[in-house]
Parts: structure tokens; C-alpha cells; sequence
């Protein structure tokens, strides 16, 4: 067992980041913490500032402006940290990949733990990201080739 | 204080009435609704890589690209955002959405689809016309219409061609045609 497992084993308290986000994620994330979801009978817990946080949870393609506060939040969080890039904005840029106006994803600014592809993702879905984060359920996306021969 | 306490008390009776509300998710699935959209699912078989899907997309995440006789269509899901215009686009309903929604990874690189398909060259110039699946459909589109084409290997030339040798010996459109 490693540090960074022994570290997550128990209770991880999260803080939300939006950055730059369309709030679609923001009310997924929500979502997940009403008792219809209820993270918190695994532990999973929002906190109100970064400095309580084990794990960021960062919506949105990253804008310009928001940059330097994402950076500022990511280095008051206490090590060791998990980065948790929710949705398809911040897994890839999404449909603003290109804009002069974000970063094209979260993999550009901070390194990320683990993505949850979405638009916006399902509540379960971001469960199913965190648990995997903590290494409880494993992966089930695989690239998918073809060649024509 | 009275009063406060029985109005716990009767919240916590609407408690009891509700019975347990919680999904039980990560120890049972819970499947979406049929109409769903999730990551989408290229059907390698029926594509013929035209590009309708790629023309569509509004994350512009599908790519074509024509290198060395070899067509890559390839789809970056790590941005989709699960509109379904490309399943929509498609001529030969060679994608479909799936009912998968739990695509977390370590890599974006996991949210990747490519195909590859081969290219038919012109006879002439060796100009790519299309991939061979397309030219082969065309083929068989034509034979099944009224169109009484003489002779097929005009299908092997590119659209300039084309034009070029029917302007240079306009009596082999007729030819090709009658």
C-alpha cells in the first residue's frame, strides 16, 4: 500500500471549482449530494473552503480568467491531492476547445487524477469517477480501433 | 421548545411515511432511460467514412484525414458532448449512441475511436476519389438504376478527370450514357 492509498482510504472531503463552467455540471454535482445520491454515506463530503479539501472537483473548459484563482485554490489544497476534471469541458475543452477565451481542458493547467467525460454527466457517473479515483470499481472505456485490411 | 420539538416530530413521522429514498447505485445498476444518449458507437462494418458525421459535429471532434492510400476517421470523445447530430447525419446508421455512461479514465486518450479505411486513387492522376467502400456502393447504386451505364471504370477517376476526358472526346459521354 502506498502513501497516496493510504491517504484516501477513508473519508475524502471535496471542494467544487467552477471554472468557467456552464453550471450543468455544477447542478450534477449537487445532485450527487442530495439523499437521492448521497455521497455522504461513503464519506464524501463538500467542504467550504480548499484548505479542508483531499479532492478538487473542477467544472468547466478553464477560462483565461480564471486561470490564476484555479492555480491559487489547487496550491491552498493540502497534499496530497486528487484533481477531479468533471465533464466534457473540462476532459477536453468541449465545444470551446479551440476559443481564444479557455485553455482547451483541465489537462492543460493542473494535473488531473481522473476525467468524467459528460455533458453534463450523470450523478452516477460522477460516483462511479470518484470511486474509481480511490481505486473501488475499475475502468470500463477501452479505445476502439478498426483497420480496414 | 415545545413547539419545536413536535415539529421534528412530525417531520421525522413524513420521514418514516417516505421509507428509504436513496438509490442503491454503486451496488446495482442503475440504467438510464431508453432514449439516453451515451458514447457513441462507431459500427465499423456499415461505415463508409464519407464525412457526413465529422461535417455535423459540433465539438468538431471527428476527423478525416487522408495519408498514404489510408482514410483515419477519428472520433476525440474526450470533448463530445452527446448531442447525437452524428448519428443523426449518418447516410448508413453506422452510429449509434450507447446506453454507457460511466467513461471516467486516466487518460483522454481511452475516449478515442479510429477507423481506417482504404482509399480508391484515380486511374489517372491518383488523386483519392473516396474509400473503396463508397466507390463500391456507388457501383452497385448505379447498376440498380435505370441508368444503363455501358461502361463502369469511369468510376475510377477523380471528378477532374472525369471532365477533362469528356471534354477532350465529348462522344464518350454519349457512349457512357446511352
Amino acid at each position: 500500500m502506498n502513501a497516496l492509498d493510504w491517504c484516501f482510504k477513508k473519508s475524502i472531503w471535496v471542494y467544487h471549482v467552477n471554472a468557467g463552467s456552464c453550471n450543468g455540471c455544477d447542478i450534477e454535482i449537487l445532485d450527487v449530494l442530495t439523499p437521492y445520491y448521497d455521497v455522504e454515506r461513503f464519506g464524501i463530503r463538500l467542504v467550504h473552503t480548499p484548505r479542508h479539501a483531499d479532492a478538487l472537483l473542477v467544472a468547466g473548459p478553464v477560462t483565461r480568467q480564471v486561470r490564476e484563482r484555479l492555480i491559487r485554490v489547487y496550491e491552498s489544497t493540502p497534499d496530497p491531492k486528487l484533481v477531479i476534471a468533471v465533464g466534457s469541458c473540462s476532459t477536453g475543452g468541449g465545444i470551446w476547445y479551440n476559443s481564444y477565451a479557455t485553455l482547451g481542458g483541465l489537462g492543460n493547467v493542473l494535473p488531473v487524477a481522473i476525467y468524467i467525460p459528460g455533458c453534463p454527466p450523470r450523478p452516477e457517473a460522477i460516483l462511479y469517477g470518484v470511486a474509481q479515483a480511490l481505486g473501488l470499481v475499475p475502468k470500463q472505456v477501452e479505445k476502439q480501433e478498426f483497420a480496414e485490411v | 421548545m415545545l413547539k419545536h420539538t413536535i415539529s421534528e416530530l412530525k417531520e421525522a413521522l413524513i420521514c418514516l411515511e417516505a421509507g428509504q429514498v436513496t438509490l442503491p447505485y454503486p451496488f446495482q445498476p442503475h440504467p438510464p432511460d431508453e432514449n439516453f444518449r451515451g458514447k457513441p458507437v462507431l459500427h465499423t462494418r456499415k461505415c463508409m467514412s464519407c464525412g457526413a458525421c465529422g461535417n455535423a459535429c459540433p465539438a468538431r471532434l471527428i476527423s478525416i484525414r487522408d495519408e498514404a492510400g489510408i482514410r483515419t476517421l477519428s472520433f476525440e470523445l474526450g470533448r463530445c458532448t452527446y448531442c447525437g447530430m452524428c448519428r443523426d447525419a449518418c447516410p448508413q446508421e453506422a452510429i449509434t449512441l450507447s446506453q454507457q455512461f460511466e467513461l471516467s479514465t486516466e487518460t483522454p486518450g481511452d475516449l478515442l475511436i479510429r477507423a481506417e479505411f482504404k482509399l480508391v486513387t484515380c486511374r489517372e492522376c491518383g488523386h483519392p476519389i473516396g474509400t473503396e467502400r463508397q466507390v463500391e456502393l456507388v457501383r452497385e447504386k448505379l447498376k440498380a438504376s435505370d441508368m444503363q451505364l455501358l461502361d463502369m471504370s469511369y468510376l475510377e477517376l477523380c471528378i477532374n478527370c472525369k471532365r477533362k476526358i469528356f471534354i477532350r472526346t465529348p462522344a464518350l459521354m454519349l457512349e457512357v450514357v446511352s
